[in-house]
């Protein structure tokens, strides 16, 4: 166990390398240059300041120089200034993280507990009307496109009813909690402000909905599944025979030997949750990486493309191990190679 | 010797039948082979030409524009069909493309092992540690948006995926009692590759590539939302859609291409899940 | 580049340049003279602005309600010698003041701003402003020439977007501290509506300078403090800016004017003119102002007030022979574009038929725009061009900023484009991208067909040829790569250096029949305005020089 986890985490390095290198070379495939968002276009036939815009931001190096430069600074924790917010990428991250990581931990616990208890529902009544209604919904959360069912809940929900705030992490008019966590809801409880609170929580529904109803799709056939594998094995029969009620074998047995290969639904989500946290956070204007990712791979804006992406790589490599070293924790007969 | 496979390759035909033209997964093959046929044959029969304006901008559904027009005065009905033109082939290049690279690679790195796939399986955990969304935008910004763009981004994000399921499969089959006897009477390895490992080992591969092919329309769509993929004039759905965000109140442009991707990737999942659950594979993580 | 401005009335604002000229003799000689009430009432231009905006600025009305405005925002900086956009022009006008102002009530008279009094000489080379001494900045040091100098100086030095404003300028004499003598390196009888321009606001030059500002873009460091501080005398400071987010604005309660009854403004970034309209409809904003035609129509609650009026705006097409691919757009084809579009039909598809047609690069109410001929679709004249030249089915790169500017979609508007020039038989491959990635493709190897948009920085006609004709240096001259055209840069002079409004209007209409006779720019739809409000919000008005004029809202 112990050198497993050791020889996972000794890679770890080597895995993050590469995520960078393959990110830069990606990224220098490129025709365009960026120039013209640093100098404005006015200034494109000015060679003055176009030649001190080059060398402000290290255009004019060749790019084996440009690499070299830009793992220095990887390595450093800088990850060079956005061209389009003009600020370093990795301040970017941070002031935008916490709104990715409310909205998709919103999405993942939501989906999750709705998601299991679809699951056990669909696999006790298996092939009964509810099993079909629950796995037809689970379904249509896996096929949906984000995009698209966000509008449409916006359009019924906030514009023709009402009912649930639009866009955004806030009404328009208030201002955020202090920072604390970054997380609008934890800050504006632990300000003890109760009505920021409400307005944060239930700004999150919407988008939350939209991208844990995927959630919903995954976790609910995983669950199922697992559940039926272990209805049909053999202590489950022998404690139906020996007449413990079904609902004692369900629960007490078969539910905890199902449930854990839901551990590696977290891993196995998290890049359904990171693709739809891109669209949501479009359609939903949050400003989150999503979005930043957005607008960062429209402009061309190298630095910010570079370091969402390798965020992306880091937080899935590291969501991974987590899940695979809980699991092996969780279940011994797992055998770790 | 190659009696020893044929049972083996027998008993799986014959199990695949039932399953397969049953409920659900019957219901999706039809949806399939209806949009696969209204995709060939749509200019034949369809009344509207899909660039052209054909009536007054933003008019909602009628009996002569089933689902109204945009705001070019166009049929969004006729364009969401014409967009199955896109989606479809698109889907399926990526989907074909991966695989046969996740197919010679994976059997590469399985079958010779030592270095080869050393270095292969380092290339394919390195790709895979990306949300494959994320290195898609990646790749699509810097080659320049556009269709062709996206569908390279997308082959070059989905083949890691069939890379590593053929290894594992190529591995499995490798120490099986039959290759080692074709080896003991010197079989040639490409032969021992071609004619005993692959034909063991392709299944899951190609049960992952069905289910795949959904997600794949889906993550075309997303990148055309997002400005990355089909340009304009083109009825892309995702395209289409993100016309439709522009005249939200005229529900029925967005509402058109959100319906056939739905129904799409649903009966994709269908099918999927039927032959998922015919042979038995394990899910793999995307 | 990128501006929204208006006048309530078109015919006012070739009026409106005559004024800024004969101004340049006599203060105020148009109209009634606002110099008096601001030079009484002792608080310079912004007493003009609670005069007529509204009524309802004045006072110290204490904690009110944060005004928010819901707003698409396209800011490139927040450093006022480089920020250069729409909301740029809203931000400027609040926290940075002009040395003279425009009165929005009527957007044609010059009011004092910062500058009691100005005169230029005859010859249109030496202006000499006057401050007002009570101007204070916002943390109580006193304006003086000396920031004057420095603002200006440091406009052009940094070479910005809007360091063209500032282009004219030779040498800045600060005889005292409170004169202000500016010497040009030519006429140029524009030289005070580019005053009235936001971007030429006064910077607190020792707060700039000890914060990193220069006069070189080498060594200046100051942008990145400029984008959480602000160092204007306006009734606003910058409190807050997040990318993306939103931009705060904090009241300037020791503003030297009327101090707003808004403690806050905040700006809301909402890319959507759809969301923009439902946070009004549900009263999460007070104001957007990029609500297009469409989404407009049904906009009819009792809470919101609609007004649409005309613009100065216009979305235009641009081609180019020059360009690679383009080698096909001789004189005659490009004739052949400009006859092939139907532009009653792109008004209505663009605009929602909230609009019209526009002549030349000079927008409707601009000196020199009237009389001219409105374009006309001549399918049979374009085919017969198109014969002659030899040309049939071409097809050509129309790559394009996906945008969606003024209520306006550029992708519907170049799909329909597109439509109309198909039936000539001329093909357009289009190609949206970011305003940047087409910056970069327009500055290297140009492109053959592409659409683009403009709002004028300032009232004056000039801005139109300095960046639309073909004179040498202009900015299209440069992206089209074109031979110049040395005969508009003659003419250009020649209004420069005259005084005379009616003449120069004549001048002007003669530039832009040549640069419609250039056949490079198309423009395409000139869109109406819709202002959108709360109901209670008053002092709604576009200036024509400074978008929206915060200091001038309130709420009743």
């Amino acid at each position: 166990m112990k050198r497993y986890l050791i020889r996972r985490i000794a890679v770890m390095p080597l895995l993050l390398l590469g995520i960078a290198t393959l990110v830069f070379a990606v990224s220098r495939l490129t025709p365009a240059d960026p120039l013209v968002s640093i100098v404005g276009e006015r200034n494109l036939n000015n060679p003055d300041v176009v030649n001190a815009a080059k060398a402000r931001w290290g255009l004019d190096d060749s790019v084996p120089v440009q690499y070299a430069t830009y793992m220095k600074n990887l390595v450093r924790g800088e990850m060079g200034t956005s061209f389009s917010t003009r600020k370093p990428v990795f301040d970017d991250l941070i002031d935008r993280l916490p709104a990715t990581l409310e909205l998709t931990f919103t999405a993942l616990i939501g989906g999750t507990a709705i998601g299991i208890g679809l699951g056990i529902v669909a696999a006790r009544k298996r092939n009964k009307l509810i099993d079909h209604v629950a796995r037809f919904f689970a379904l249509i959360g896996s096929s949906l496109p984000a995009f698209w069912s966000g509008l449409l809940l916006l359009y019924v929900l906030y514009a023709r009813l009402g009912w649930l705030p639009g866009p955004g992490r806030l009404e328009p008019r208030s201002a955020p909690p202090g920072r604390i966590t970054g997380f609008y809801t934890i800050d504006s409880l632990l300000h003890g402000n109760m009505s920021l609170f409400v307005q944060a929580a239930t700004h999150l529904i919407l988008p939350a909905a939209v991208l844990g109803w995927g959630v919903i799709g995954i976790v609910t056939r995983l669950v199922r599944a697992s559940l039926l594998d272990e209805l049909s094995m053999e202590y489950v029969r022998v404690g139906r025979a020996m007449g413990l009620r079904e609902r004692t074998v369900v629960n007490t047995h078969a539910l905890r030997n199902a449930l854990l290969p839901t551990i590696t639904i977290v891993a196995f989500t998290f890049a359904f949750l990171l693709t739809g946290a891109v669209l949501t956070e479009t359609v939903f204007s949050w400003p989150g990486v999503g979005s930043y990712a957005v607008d960062a791979s429209r402009n061309l804006d190298f630095p910010a493309i570079i370091g969402v992406t390798i965020l992306g790589g880091v937080a899935f490599l590291i969501t991974n191990l987590i899940t695979d070293v809980a699991y092996a924790f969780a279940d011994p007969r797992i055998r770790l190679s | 010797m190659s009696t020893i496979s044929l049972p083996v390759a027998a008993t799986r035909r014959r199990r695949i039948r039932p399953p397969w033209l049953r409920g659900p997964a019957l219901v999706g093959v039809i949806v399939l082979s209806l949009w696969v046929l209204v995709a060939i044959t749509l200019p034949l029969w369809t009344p509207f030409d899909p660039l052209e304006p054909v009536a007054a901008r933003l008019q909602g559904p009628s009996w002569s524009h089933l689902m109204g027009t945009d705001a070019l005065g166009r049929d969004v009905f006729v364009r969401t069909l014409y967009g199955a033109r896109i989606s479809l082939p698109v889907a399926a290049i990526v989907i074909i493309s991966s695989v046969i690279v996740g197919t010679v690679v994976g059997a590469a790195a399985g079958f010779f092992g030592g270095w080869i796939d050393a270095v292969l399986m380092r290339l394919v955990d390195i790709t895979m540690a990306f949300p494959p969304i994320l290195l898609a935008m990646a790749i699509t910004a810097s080659l320049g948006p556009g269709i062709r763009n996206a569908l390279i981004a997308m082959a070059l994000v989905w083949w890691p995926i069939y890379a590593r399921l053929l290894r594992a499969q190529v591995i499995a089959v490798r120490q099986r009692e039959f290759v080692e006897s074709a080896q003991a009477i010197g079989a040639g390895r490409w032969l021992i590759l071609r004619r005993y490992i692959l034909p063991m080992s392709y299944t899951p591969v190609l049960v992952n590539g069905t289910m795949d092919f959904g997600q794949v329309v889906l993550l075309t769509a997303s990148l055309s939302f997002i400005g990355l993929g089909a340009r304009p004039p083109s009825s892309e759905w995702g395209a289409m859609i993100t016309e439709g965000a522009t005249n939200f109140y005229q529900w029925w442009i967005a509402a058109s291409p959100g319906l056939a991707i739905l129904l799409v990737v649903m009966a994709f999942n269908f099918v999927g899940d039927a032959l998922r659950d015919t042979f038995d594979v394990k899910e793999q993580g995307r | 580049m990128v501006r929204y401005s208006k006048s309530r009335s078109r015919s006012v604002m070739t009026r409106t340049a005559a004024c800024a000229i004969a101004g340049v003799m006599i203060l105020a000689a148009c109209g009634s003279d606002p110099a008096a009430p601001a030079s009484t009432s002792g608080s310079g231009g912004s007493t003009a602005a609670s005069v007529d905006g509204g009524g309802n600025t004045g006072g110290d009305t204490g904690g009110g309600k944060a005004l928010v405005i819901a707003r698409q925002m396209d800011v490139n900086s927040l450093d006022p010698s480089l920020a250069y956009c729409d909301t740029c022009q809203i931000y400027m006008t609040a926290v940075y003041e002009t040395l003279i102002g425009l009165d929005s009530s009527d957007n044609q008279t010059l009011v004092p701003r910062l500058a009691t009094k100005w005169e230029g000489n005859p010859a249109q080379t030496e202006f000499t402003f006057t401050l007002d001494p009570k101007a204070v900045f916002a943390d109580g040091t006193k304006v003086t020439s000396a920031d004057v100098k420095f603002s200006w100086e440091r406009l052009k030095a940094l070479q910005g977007s809007s360091s063209y404003l500032a282009g004219s300028i030779e040498t800045i004499d600060t005889p005292d501290e409170s004169t202000v003598v500016v010497t040009l390196n030519a006429p140029n009888s524009a030289f005070l509506a580019q005053v009235n321009s936001p971007y030429l606001g006064i910077i607190n030059a020792k707060l700039a300078q000890a914060n990193g500002a220069t006069m070189d873009p080498a060594t200046d460091t100051a942008e990145t403090w400029f984008l959480s501080n602000s160092a204007g005398s306006g009734a606003f400071a910058l409190k807050s800016y997040a990318d993306g987010n939103e931009l705060r604005l904090s009241r300037n309660d020791k503003f030297w004017g009327a101090v707003s009854e808004f403690p806050e403004v905040i700006i809301k970034e909402t890319p959507s003119a759809v969301t923009q309209r439902q946070q009004l409809e549900q009263g999460a904003v007070d104001i957007a102002m990029q609500i297009s035609a469409d989404v407009a129509s049904g906009l009819d609650s009792t809470d919101v007030t609609v007004t649409d009026v005309p613009s100065f705006n216009y979305v235009y097409l641009a081609i180019s022979e020059k360009a690679v691919g383009g080698e096909a757009l001789t004189p005659a084809v490009r004739e052949a574009i400009r006859l092939a579009l139907d532009y009653d039909n792109l008004v209505q598809v663009t605009a929602g038929g909230a609009g019209q047609s526009q002549a030349s690069p000079i927008p409707n109410g601009f000196a020199g725009s009237a009389d001219l001929p409105k374009p006309v679709q001549n399918i049979e004249k374009a085919k017969q061009l198109l014969a002659d030249a030899g040309v049939t089915d071409i097809t050509l790169d129309a790559t394009f900023p996906s945008l969606n500017v003024y209520g306006i979609d550029f992708s519907t508007a170049m799909q329909q484009v597109q439509t109309d020039l198909k039936k000539v038989g001329i093909n357009l491959e289009l190609n949206p991208v970011e305003i940047a990635v087409w910056a970069d493709k327009i500055g290297k190897d140009g492109i053959p067909v592409t659409m683009l948009y403009f709002a004028p920085d300032h009232t004056d006609s000039s801005q139109y040829v300095q960046y639309f004709s073909m004179a040498e240096g202009t900015q299209w001259q440069g992206w089209t790569k074109s031979d110049p055209n040395p005969e508009e840069a003659t003419v250009l002079a020649q209004a420069f250096a005259t005084q005379d409004a009616t003449e120069r209007a004549s001048l002007y209409k003669q530039l832009g029949q040549m640069m419609i006779d250039d056949q490079v720019i198309i423009p395409i739809v000139n869109p109406d305005l819709f202002l959108a409000s709360r109901s209670d919000i008053t002092g709604m008005a576009y200036s024509a020089c400074c978008n929206l004029d915060l200091s001038k809202l309130g709420r009743s």
